[in-house]
């Protein structure tokens, strides 16, 4: 933007200069919005056309039958039908939340707790330290990749690595990524691994932690572990904060490792039937996509429930040093 | 398309003045392109198709499932006809089966699907019940699209509410993979053509005692395997719009399987389950973890590329009469194509056309075309290939009637059988308990 305006144009907000008058500098506020807005355009259409669009398109047809072959002007009002299908006569929706959450609840805070131990231990200045934040961040860098999840399902088969490794000590491994119940927990450790991108986060948090504080800490006589609950912790709440919300939204959609594991189909047993999974399944194999539609806007609705009630709590426990409580 | 604020009137004169003109026509010249180019290409992607297929050049857009080897034939043989047609060019699309049917579903939801495309039995009903695929009745009856040389079950099998939805790319049929190596080494004999079923098991069991090799693949999740069965029993996998089996049945068919994995004669459930991906390569008999696989015949040849032993293949057991003459996978024209008489004219050409026919050889199951069958077997190298032609005709004598094409909800009914057949091999379920909750989502699914 800064190349199109011209030199010798009233600034906006400047020191000096006299005040331009009220319809001049609506109008360069006008000239300046339209600019930003053509210039914005291409993203504009591609939100509308891309995102907002199909989002309302869908909306609609989750209260329809549409099973995806039939042309949209052909497709039958429902009503609720799919959303009592879904609450009420589809045992393997309830089974697939079941699973989602069970991902969620035990996957998101070890993947925080090794993502904040690792950048504690990574928060120092010796020799080779650069090396080892990359090493640790790669696995996340190929975050939802096929190609990861398909080594990982040839590690953790019954004569994969990881049970040849096993056998180093005499233990004879599971069939871990084959047995239905264990198939799920090997998926956990999958994405515990990837704990790169929150590091990274809690680094950056860990170096605005004023060190000042650390010494005054000391000087009382507050040891390691005080200092971390009573410095650190408190300092890096926004962090810890805005780690757990995004994390958690990820964890919620994790689909990738699950369809690779399972060749599509959620099993071994429905083990791994992940809520997108589910989704996925119903929408492009049985052919219901207004019936996959209701389910995506139940998830999206979902989402935005426990991410609400993350923030409604964090004023309890995020700590903002600016001094502001929670805004 | 004029975004950029007009030129000042203060604006100082002189190079700085010229540069920044200049620039901000740059940046103007880059706002427009971003504006204008997707709308361009929108466009262009609109356009073009507005013959109505007689006469003047034609575009047809093709798309298949299959590997680099299918690709290559296929493009061979499409290349004869455009040699034969300089009139018809093909805009080419294939891909691995994986994801092939979303990315089709996908393509006919957005308006814009090939004009001719590969489908299989699983989908088959839902196209045709959805009236996307064009009935090529009538081109049958004119005689533009020749069948005479097909088998008759070969052409039913294509038939879904009385109309012609599909043509046989190609002829398969189940076949029962063996790996001939492991049972010569042991002295052991091969399974044959007519065997029953608790031959078969007594015989798996038997190789697993002295090979330690689980002598077979249990497939009590694989439908193909329970529907010859139940064919075998008098019933059906469907019968009109209904399933043709009871929970009975489905019982009677997981405790047969459950004996067999009770008595060593299958390996466990998680190898069981890994060889019931469809993926080639994880069969059990190229994996080394059976001896026995459960497949269609002509898949012989890819399965020979996965390992070093010999292979051999014989009937699933039981009266070999349950088997028949199957579409391995179809092709079919989309309903509103513009260009479906050339979509037609292509199909009979690919099926008919004796130098695309020995293009093709039996990558897509053998020819339809029954003359041309015969030359391609003659002419056939692959000793693989030759067998699995060889095992084909011997059957062919004793093909029954096929069945009707599956119907919607196929799909679902399949993975619904993989569940409950699991369910009862990691023992989580009687095989009574895993019957009755596959007929319940059967019933569900086909509703």
């Amino acid at each position: 933007m800064a190349l199109t305006t011209a030199p010798g144009r009233t600034p906006r907000t400047g020191p000096v200069g006299p005040r331009p008058t009220r319809r001049g500098a609506g109008r360069a506020r006008y000239g300046e919005g339209l600019a930003g807005y053509v210039f914005l355009s291409p993203w504009l259409i591609g939100l509308m056309g891309i995102t907002a669009l199909p989002m309302l398109l869908s909306l609609w047809l989750s209260f329809t039958d549409y099973d995806i072959l039939t042309p949209l002007s052909e497709v039958r009002w429902v009503g609720l039908a799919n959303y009592e299908r879904m609450f009420t006569a589809d045992p393997s929706y309830w089974h697939a939340v079941r699973v989602t959450l069970t991902f969620a609840l035990v996957a998101v805070p070890l993947k925080l707790a090794a993502a904040l131990g690792v950048a504690l231990l990574l928060n120092r200045t010796w020799r080779g330290v650069g090396l080892f934040r990359g090493l640790f961040y790669l696995p996340s860098l190929l975050g939802g990749s096929v190609a990861l999840a398909i080594v990982w399902v040839n590690m953790f088969n019954r004569d994969g690595a990881f049970n040849s490794f096993l056998a180093l000590f005499g233990v004879e491994g599971l069939p871990w990524v084959a047995d239905p119940d264990w198939a799920l927990q090997t998926l956990m450790v999958l994405a515990i691994w990837q704990f790169g991108a929150p590091m990274v986060i809690f680094l950056a948090g860990l170096k605005q932690v004023p060190v000042e504080l650390y010494e005054a800490a000391a000087v009382d006589g507050a040891g390691v572990w005080r200092r971390f609950r009573a410095v650190t912790l408190p300092m890096l709440s926004p962090v810890i904060f805005f780690n757990l919300v995004l994390e958690t939204i990820h964890g919620f959609q994790g689909f990738t490792a699950a369809f690779v594991l399972s060749n599509g189909t959620g099993g071994p047993v429905d083990s791994t039937l992940m809520y997108t999974l589910k989704l996925y399944i119903s929408g492009f194999t049985d052919l219901e996509m207004g019936y996959a539609s209701a389910m995506a806007w139940v998830f999206l609705l979902a989402i935005a429930l426990i991410t609400a009630v993350f923030f409604s709590t964090g004023r309890f426990w995020v700590h903002y040093s600016d001094g502001g409580d929670d805004s | 398309m004029h975004p950029a604020t007009p030129p000042t009137a203060g604006a100082p004169a002189g190079r700085n003045h010229r540069t920044l003109l200049s620039r901000r026509r740059f940046v103007r010249g880059l706002a427009a392109v971003a504006l204008v180019a997707p709308l361009a290409l929108g466009a262009a992607g609109c356009g073009g198709d507005d013959d109505a297929g007689d006469g003047g050049p034609v575009k047809l857009s093709i798309f298949w499932w299959g590997g680099d080897a299918r690709a290559k034939l296929t493009e061979d043989a499409l290349a004869l006809y455009t040699k034969k047609h300089p009139d018809v060019t093909f805009e080419k699309t294939w891909q691995a089966n994986q994801g092939y049917f979303d990315k089709l579903a996908t393509l006919t939801a957005g308006g814009n699907p090939p004009d001719l495309f590969q489908i299989d039995d699983n989908y088959l009903a839902e196209y045709a019940g959805r009236s996307t695929t064009l009935d090529l009745g009538s081109y049958r009856d004119s005689g533009k699209l020749d069948v005479s040389k097909f088998p008759k079950s070969l052409l039913e099998y294509g038939v879904v509410d009385g109309k012609l939805a599909g043509v046989a790319a190609g002829e398969n049929t189940q076949g029962l993979v063996y790996n001939k190596t492991l049972l010569t080494k042991n002295g052991l004999p091969e399974p044959t053509t007519g065997m029953s079923w608790e031959e078969h098991i007594a015989w798996a069991e038997q190789v697993a005692k002295k090979t330690k090799v689980p002598g077979t693949q249990d497939p009590s999740a694989d439908y193909k395997a329970l529907w010859v069965w139940l064919r075998q029993q008098g019933k059906d996998l469907y019968k009109g719009k209904e399933l043709g089996f009871t929970v009975e049945d489905v019982t009677k068919w997981f405790e047969l399987w459950k004996g067999a994995r009770d008595s060593g004669a299958t390996p466990t459930a998680d190898v069981i389950h890994q060889g019931n991906a469809t993926d080639i390569t994880k069969q059990l008999v190229v994996t080394g973890k059976a001896a026995t696989s459960w497949v269609w015949a002509n898949q012989m040849p890819d399965l020979k590329k996965n390992t070093k032993d010999e292979l051999g293949v014989v009937a699933y057991p039981g009266d070999p009469s349950a088997q028949w003459a199957r579409a391995s996978m179809y092709w079919s024209v989309f309903k509103g194509s513009k260009h479906r008489d050339t979509a037609v004219d292509v199909i009979n050409f690919l099926n008919n056309d004796p130098e695309a026919v020995a293009l093709l050889g039996t990558d897509r199951g053998l020819p339809s075309n029954m003359d041309l069958r015969a030359k391609v077997s003659e002419t056939a190298t692959d000793p693989a290939m030759k067998q699995s032609i060889q095992v084909e005709s011997d059957l062919a004598q004793k093909f029954g009637p096929s069945p009707q094409v599956p119907i919607k909800g196929h799909s679902k009914v399949k993975s619904e059988l993989t569940k409950a057949a699991e369910n009862a091999q990691y023992g989580r379920a009687t095989p009574a308990q895993a019957a009755e909750q596959f007929v319940t989502a059967c019933k569900a699914a086909i509703a």
